[in-house]
């Protein structure tokens, strides 16, 4: 971009380019601090059997409901369970059902998308109208419903929670698509000779990669509370498996006794996915072209 | 020996405003290595001619006519027949060097694509015939600017990218639809001379679609001039520049500035009134409005394309150049 910035002539243009993106980036002290906590939750996730102190089903009969202290930093559940433990154990679904759920997103949006975007016509007529009706009712609604139809697991959550994101993602998807099949290099790529498939995924795709990256960096928080208002229905993960809304609903029974058990997994929930949300405001900002320093 | 002939072209596009008549009845021949310059306002319909021989026009349009290349019929021919021929046999230069190439991917990469796809080279030999074309569109350090990003280059360089590109596989035909009117002039004369110089090197037959006059002159054989989707006259470009026939090639020159050895000052002439509507077929001379010629036949007849002189055909009824502009 700027040939007045400071990194050396000798870097690839690629490595430059990577460079700047990863400067802006650090310039945005929350964008760095939500990176920093995602990361913490996502290494918890994967770490939780050796970090944990204790099993999530360990049950301690001498500290039932007991407060904070030395051995059980957060404290125990009405079952003796080290409420720490369960948090960090909790977070495997909330991640699984966060990154998974984007995923299926994508992968059922995407296409679909690009596919109408490019080709126009009554498909893409019948696609648009059917998004916007989908996207009449609320996210959580939709997976609601689905998570209902197909019966409670984490893998069922997940599937739910991909699909009901799906219609804003094909709506975003499509929208990148109409706009990108008008750059004058992708006129310049047909007259070339370049085939429909090839427009798409080297034209159409890579330009539209950042804001599907900054989309997922929305989704998966959203998908990180999806699950948790699924497992505390019922509809997700089963207890005894630990998840923060399987928690959450446990608590409900001790809000006067122990407020802590309530209090513990929603702020686990809060800080993940404000941190996811904060990380994807951080990338949106560093990859857009518009904002050149 | 002709490359490329064209007969009775005609494009139309039917709007939910009616119908628009952007090319009405075009011929015209290519020949071999020639560079033919096609001249005309803007919508006068020289795009889109082009355009609607290689099947670039939404479908909206309506093509008619018949359009033989090297033997094969380009109109009617199947997508994939077109597709292979779009690049590799005739190659398109557009207008926008700015926005023609794609963010995403380094220019060798691009360019590569090109030559992988329609000549199968390994990804090796693509890259050292990148380095060729970069060197034969006089891009300096092409070892280096292979690795770059669009947004790296300026406007010239991303025009030569383009060239590069275009002649990736040794095309018959380089269409250049308007290759300098994003350029600066120091930098427009540059692309002028690579152009003359690839035909000179490679002999490939260059259409020089422009507004400009003054490129025509430049580096043109042959010049077509379209006024409102006809041919108004056609020439050898010493021939049209000595004897511009029709009144309308005759106004474009009379608002070309010519710095000249005398300081006597001359107005800049321009030609009064607008390009006319074609959503309707013409039944006068569509130049009649503006015509300081027009007389009651202008009026209510089209003129025909004639032979006035050798090879210089004019549409008109009172040919002839202009007395004005002879000073």
């Amino acid at each position: 971009m700027s040939y007045a910035d400071t990194s050396p002539a000798v870097m690839s243009p690629r490595a430059r380019r990577r460079r700047i993106v990863r400067r802006r980036f650090m310039r945005r002290p929350l964008a760095v601090a939500g990176f920093a906590v995602a990361t913490a939750f996502v290494l918890a996730a994967i770490l939780a059997p050796w970090i944990a102190p204790y099993g999530p089903g360990e049950t301690d009969f001498n500290a039932l409901l007991a407060p904070p202290s030395a051995q059980h930093l957060l404290g125990t559940d009405e079952l003796g369970r080290d409420v720490l433990s369960r948090i960090i154990w909790g977070s495997r679904a909330s991640i699984e059902a966060g990154v998974m759920a984007t995923l299926l997103a994508m992968l059922v949006a995407v296409p679909i998308g690009i596919l109408g975007g490019y080709y126009r016509g009554k498909v893409d007529a019948v696609i648009a109208r059917v998004t916007d009706v989908l996207l009449a009712f609320p996210f959580l609604i939709v997976a609601v419903g689905l998570a209902a139809i197909l019966g409670p697991s984490l893998t069922n959550a997940t599937i739910a929670l991909g699909i009901g994101a799906a219609p804003a993602l094909i709506r975003i998807a499509r929208g990148e698509t109409l706009a990108l099949r008008e750059e004058d290099y992708v006129r310049a790529a047909v007259a070339n000779g370049a085939s429909d498939g090839r427009i798409i995924l080297r034209h159409v795709l890579p330009n539209m990669s950042s804001t599907l990256i900054v989309q997922a960096t929305v989704l998966i928080p959203a998908a990180i509370i999806g699950e948790a208002v699924l497992s505390f229905l019922g509809l997700g993960v089963q207890p005894p498996t630990p998840s923060w809304g399987v928690m959450l609903a446990d608590a409900q029974s001790y809000l006067s006794e122990a407020p802590r058990l309530a209090i513990f997994p929603g702020l686990a929930i809060f800080f993940c996915s404000l941190s996811f949300n904060l990380l994807g405001d951080g990338l949106r900002d560093a990859l857009d072209p518009r904002t050149r320093r | 020996m002709s490359l490329l002939e064209v007969e009775d072209l005609s494009v139309r596009f039917d709007t939910d405003d009616g119908s628009v008549h952007a090319v009405d009845g075009l011929s015209l021949v290519l020949r071999e290595g020639e560079v033919l310059g096609v001249v005309g306002e803007s919508g006068c319909g020289k795009s889109v001619s082009f355009m609607a021989l290689l099947g670039l026009l939404p479908e909206t349009a309506v093509v008619t006519g018949r359009a033989t290349f090297a033997g094969r019929e380009l109109l009617g021919a199947s997508s994939s027949e077109l597709r292979r021929i779009r690049g590799r046999e005739i190659a398109i230069v557009f207008q926008e060097p700015m926005t023609s190439l794609n963010p995403s991917f380094k220019i060798g990469s691009q360019i590569g694509e090109v030559l992988r796809r329609h000549l199968g080279l390994s990804n090796r030999a693509a890259r050292a015939r990148t380095i060729e074309l970069l060197q034969l569109v006089r891009i300096p350090a092409p070892e280096r600017r292979i690795d770059e990003y669009p947004h790296q280059l300026s406007g010239g360089m991303r025009q030569r990218v383009m060239i590069a590109m275009a002649l990736a596989c040794d095309p018959k035909i380089l269409v250049a639809d308007e290759p300098t009117t994003a350029l600066d002039v120091t930098i427009q004369a540059g692309i002028l001379d690579l152009m003359r110089d690839i035909r000179e090197r490679l002999g490939t037959a260059i259409v020089l679609i422009t507004h400009n006059l003054g490129v025509v002159a430049d580096i043109a054989d042959r010049v077509i001039v379209m006024y409102a989707g006809r041919k108004a006259e056609e020439a050898p470009v010493h021939e049209l520049f000595a004897s511009p026939q029709h009144p309308y090639t005759n106004g474009l020159l009379g608002a070309v500035p010519r710095p000249g050895p005398t300081l006597e000052r001359r107005r800049l002439l321009e030609i009064p009134g607008r390009v006319p509507s074609l959503s309707e077929p013409p039944v006068a001379c569509a130049f009649a409005p503006r015509c300081p010629r027009a007389d009651e036949l202008s009026r209510t007849a089209v003129p025909d394309l004639r032979e006035v002189r050798p090879e210089h055909f004019v549409a008109c009824f009172h040919p002839g150049p202009d007395e004005n502009l002879a000073a």
